[in-house]
């Protein structure tokens, strides 16, 4: 019976202790936020809040944070419960689906009121937000695809660094080029759906989806046959890693590309991981960041992606206040000085002006970089269509790449089967 | 194999054994043979360990190798820092504090079930046992949200009670576990207790519950390592960092598309393996103290 | 020897007269659990399986049996899950119960050190699903790793574990007989609970090592045979946090387990209704077999007292 009364003794206890645990500020007004990323984004993050916190007594912001996969699987069941916090961060890939299903809140309201003060954020930087016309998610740093080049392996090849307007053909020489002299890959794995969209921006002014975002954006297969064809020549010849030794390293974030250990003289990412490939490389190394190749005679594959949003979900309790809070964080000097462009380059000019003197060699290259790909003023591209998830989680990725780059179907055969599956899952959403 | 024989010890005389038989052979065999298998066994460990010393930039470089070249502690500091001034203290304290209180409800409710289950007659007996294996084959995943709903309703969210209080039953797994247990005790004990005029819970507590020591303690080790482990249910319900645990800090560290201190997720990721090892290691000297005690007494 | 085992054998049930009162007391906390919490999630899923209830639009429409035709006749991944759990289930389980039951007995001793030992065959059960073990468990199996190594070191060129179709469940399947620490304890537990007099009676009888293996430790232990079995194919269908944190179903969906597809259904893609459909589905499946292994169970499973719920 002891063993019982003991625990009966620590429940009680347990009962009592918590809630005090729980006890919030009282007449402060509260408002709830949730964001995704790693320790250095959380670290930066709640210093903002607390800054902010501090300038506004009677604000009392209550966060929480997640790893990437957690974040959309606890916000998911929280919209459910219709307990969404009043902010959410909130992802390109996915903006659609939650505006679709009435959970965001449009923002217009509060821009043309001035709440959100965009008078220094281009129009370029905003557009990723906008889903059938209207604002849903403000843009936290503008960021692009990137091929970084490990500029000491180059030499050490004998290589010529290539013009910035590059081709995929030359590209492709390269690559090989370099596993020639130095026994190591040009280049990981090049299979992301990302390629996939930005390939008919690049040949034919097209983009994957359509703008209706109801069925693929192109009809002619045969620009995906011929990049699936290159990749699979890469693959044969080493020039590239093989699919299948980057399925056996598996997805281990940032750090873990094979530029990093050298085991590969190029690497294809988003722009503002460079600091994270730097940072794991050693301050030691040298890099450089070029676009995408084009085609032969064709245009730039880049364009300007938001990083990611925060947005106002439709269940919010305190909207205005959170408004204000994003106007802070996207405007504020002081908030960005804390926050280091962590999340890409700042969308504000002023901040971003603001920030410019006091970068670091990664970073610096990184705003470079963006002013390269703005200057390009590439077409605005549609946040993704609601189905994306599920086309490139069961169609693009196990029907397309895994067997062709496996060998064992022919692009020419799986290009076709992409198209149709992708457009019936697109036309049924 | 002698390792199988609790009852080694000579009870007869025997007759003179060949030198393969002998105890200082066989135990040198046994030794080597056992400890080369630990030693693969560990392996996975110690390479962990190893890797948590070694500074960011060599995780990735220098990735086969167990030892780090230049040993970096700073990865402890770095990762009990945690997140924005809420250090690794607090995710310990709510972890011990979760799985402790988790582990007493549920194996003390367990077996209470299952005394109920193994050695009383009832009405529904197996309709409800069959249904409580059951509950045990649908996947958590399909289960949360309709959960979450009737949490919310309660009130509990961002409390520990959603996690804690449906241990009040004990668990489906330790109950049948300590079932299987109690039916391998002979019931002439529990007669002769009847017939000194002890009812069933007089049974219970002063018969069956001293022979399960060995079941009792192995759904404790299982059921604090199963708790500290935990993280779906955890993540779904609570949501101030001064509630996280540690399964949840760890996975709160990395970001697949943006910076990640490697060297903290090592170091904190052997860190959280201390506790589960701690409770191991004192706890399973009583599964040896369990040959003494009730073995006897069968 | 003999007399110890028709005695062990005889069962008995004059202890157990009918006692609702007393029944439904001692089961009654998992009773009220099972009510206040569990009971309603339960129902809500199976009627969802019948819904194409989305998360994020929180409504779904009565399809009928929609989902399971699309599962079963529609879903070419569906099919590919199946086939990579059934894989594992076989394999997994029986590798699993044997080196369990195996170390258990090699450390069932009074040994010096032994408690050390256990330890260390228990360590691999005990490192959880962080990153860094995901990041671990692909060190081992990788092209330089340690199984690799040690195979070169027998001479034996190793494949490409986890990138290689053929091979990438196999690296999930040695992983899980790796990590057999959990049913090594309960056996160990059970070796504990069998009466030390039994053998005593038994070396009188001049039954030599194996003999009394045979005639006294396994069928003493079946009951715990018996629970590890039920258990380990249970768990063994559920698999999912080795392919989620390791493999992520990769490659061409060879380990993708049934359990992480349908929490991919569910949570990547918010289609909780066909996520339900296919978890009710996988739990009749697991009902049936284990209903058929507590059938069988009357031919083998030796009880020292009748009684039990099944």
């Amino acid at each position: 019976m002891k063993n019982r009364k003991l625990v009966f003794i620590v429940i009680a206890i347990a009962l009592l202790v918590l809630p005090t645990l729980l006890a919030a500020a009282q007449d402060q007004t509260v408002v709830r936020i949730s964001w995704w990323g790693s320790q250095n984004r959380h670290d930066r993050t709640i210093a903002t809040i607390e800054l902010y916190e501090e300038l506004n007594p009677d604000i009392d912001i209550v966060y929480e944070f997640q790893g990437w996969g957690d974040h959309w699987t606890k916000l998911s069941t929280q919209a459910a419960g219709g307990e969404l916090p009043d902010i959410m961060q909130h992802d390109y890939a996915r903006i659609e689906e939650w505006v679709a299903n009435g959970l965001l809140m449009p923002l217009d309201g509060y821009i043309e009121s001035g709440v959100i003060d965009t008078m220094n954020i281009a129009d370029s930087s905003l557009a990723g937000g906008m889903v059938d016309g209207q604002m849903y998610g403000i843009n936290l740093g503008n960021n692009s695809e990137v091929f970084t080049l490990d500029t000491d392996a180059f030499a050490a090849a004998g290589l010529e660094l290539p013009p910035l307007d590059w081709t995929w053909t030359q590209f492709e020489e390269i690559a090989n080029q370099i596993q020639a002299a130095l026994g190591i890959h040009g280049i990981g794995v090049l299979t992301s759906d990302q390629l996939w969209k930005s390939q008919y921006m690049g040949c034919c002014d097209q983009w994957a989806y359509a703008p209706d975002g109801m069925s693929l954006g192109y009809e002619d297969d045969q620009p995906l046959i011929d990049y699936y064809n290159r990749l699979l020549r890469l693959q044969e010849s080493g020039g590239m890693q093989s699919y299948e030794d980057s399925v056996a390293r598996g997805d281990q974030g940032v750090e873990a590309q094979l530029i990093v250990s050298q085991e590969a003289a190029m690497a294809y990412h988003w722009s503002n991981q460079i600091v994270a490939v730097w940072n794991a490389s050693g301050p030691e190394r040298n890099f450089v960041m070029y676009p995408i190749p084009r085609p032969e005679g064709g245009q730039s594959q880049n364009y300007i992606k938001p990083s990611m949003f925060f947005a106002v979900t439709s269940q919010a309790d305190q909207p205005d206040e959170a408004a204000a809070f994003i106007d802070w964080f996207v405007n504020s000097v002081e908030a960005n000085e804390i926050l280091e462009a962590e999340r890409g380059v700042p969308v504000s000019s002023v901040v971003r002006d603001a920030l410019l003197p006091n970068l670091g060699a990664a970073q610096a290259e990184m705003f470079n970089y963006l002013g390269l790909i703005e200057m390009d003023n590439s077409p605005i591209r549609p946040a993704d269509p609601a189905a994306h998830a599920d086309v490139v989680g069961n169609i693009f990725g196990p029907e397309f790449v895994e067997p062709v780059m496996y060998g064992m179907i022919s692009p020419e055969e799986a290009a076709p089967y992409l198209r149709e599956e992708a457009n019936r899952i697109l036309a049924a959403q | 194999m002698a390792a199988v024989d609790p009852a080694a010890r000579p009870l007869v005389v025997r007759p003179p054994t060949p030198w393969h038989q002998h105890a200082v052979v066989r135990s040198i065999m046994y030794h080597g043979l056992v400890a080369a298998a630990a030693l693969i066994m560990l392996y996975p460990i110690l390479w962990l360990v190893g890797s948590s010393f070694k500074p960011p930039d060599e995780i990735w470089t220098n990735q086969t190798a167990i030892l780090p070249i230049e040993p970096y502690p700073q990865n402890y500091p770095n990762g009990w820092a945690g997140f924005g001034g809420i250090s690794f203290a607090t995710f310990y304290r709510n972890s011990l504090f979760y799985a402790t209180l988790g582990t007493l409800l549920s194996v003390s409710a367990s077996a209470v079930v299952a005394y109920g289950f193994a050695r009383v007659r009832f009405r529904g007996r197996r309709l409800w046992f069959a249904i409580m294996l059951l509950t045990l084959m649908l996947p958590t995943q399909v289960q949360i949200i309709p959960q979450y709903i009737v949490f919310k309703q309660l009130g509990w969210l961002n409390t520990f009670y959603p996690l804690l209080l449906p241990r009040i039953g004990g668990s489906a797994f330790f109950i049948f576990m300590i079932i299987q247990f109690i039916r391998s005790i002979p019931v002439d004990l529990d007669e002769a207790a009847m017939i000194d005029g002890a009812n069933k819970i007089g049974i219970f507590l002063r018969v069956i519950l001293p022979q399960l020591t060995p079941a009792i303690i192995t759904a404790a080790i299982f059921s604090f390592y199963w708790t500290w482990d935990e993280f779906l249910v955890p993540l779904i319900y609570l949501n101030s960092p001064e509630l996280y645990l540690v399964s949840l800090a760890l996975r709160t560290f990395s970001d697949p598309s943006g910076q990640t201190d490697w060297g903290a997720i090592f170091a904190m990721s052997a860190l959280s393996l201390l506790p589960v090892f701690v409770i191991f290691i004192s706890f399973q000297r009583y599964l040896v103290e369990g040959i003494s005690t009730t073995g006897l007494k069968g | 020897m003999a007399a110890t085992l028709t005695k062990a054998k005889r069962r008995k049930s004059a202890n157990f007269g009918q006692d609702n009162l007393v029944g439904y007391l001692f089961i009654g906390p998992w009773l009220a659990a099972f009510f206040l919490f569990t009971l309603i999630p339960i129902t809500v899923s199976l009627v969802l399986s019948f819904t194409d209830y989305n998360v994020l639009s929180n409504s779904g429409d009565f399809i009928g049996l929609d989902n399971f035709q699309r599962m079963f006749f529609e879903d070419r991944r569906y099919a590919r899950s199946v086939n990579a759990t059934l894989k594992y289930v076989v394999f997994a389980v029986p590798l699993r119960l044997v080196f369990a039951l195996g170390v258990a007995m090699l450390l069932n001793t009074w040994r010096r050190g032994v408690g050390v030992y256990r330890a260390a065959f228990y360590a691999p059960s005990i490192v959880g699903g962080s990153i860094a073990v995901a990041v671990m468990w692909r060190e081992i199996f990788g092209n330089d790793g340690l199984v690799n190594f040690t195979l070169n070191l027998l001479g034996i060129e190793g494949p490409n574990w986890l990138g290689r179709p053929e091979t990438a469940i196999w690296t999930l399947i040695i992983l899980a007989a790796w990590q057999f620490g959990s049913p090594m304890l309960i056996f160990l537990a059970g070796l504990k609970n069998i009466p030390r007099h039994l053998y005593e009676s038994a070396e009188i009888d001049g039954a030599n090592a194996f003999q009394r293996f045979l005639r006294i430790t396994l069928p003493m232990l079946t009951p715990i045979i018996f629970f590890n079995l039920i258990m380990q194919l249970i768990s063994g269908f559920m698999v999912f946090t080795q392919a989620f944190i390791v493999t992520q179903g990769k490659p061409l969906d060879t380990t993708l387990f049934y359990a992480l597809y349908v929490y991919r259904r569910a949570f990547e893609l918010n289609e909780m209704g066909y996520a339900s459909a296919m978890a009710w589905v996988m739990l009749m499946v697991i009902a049936l077999l284990t209903a058929l292994v507590f059938r069988s169970s009357s031919y083998w499973v030796h009880y020292e007292s009748d009684g039990g719920p099944a």
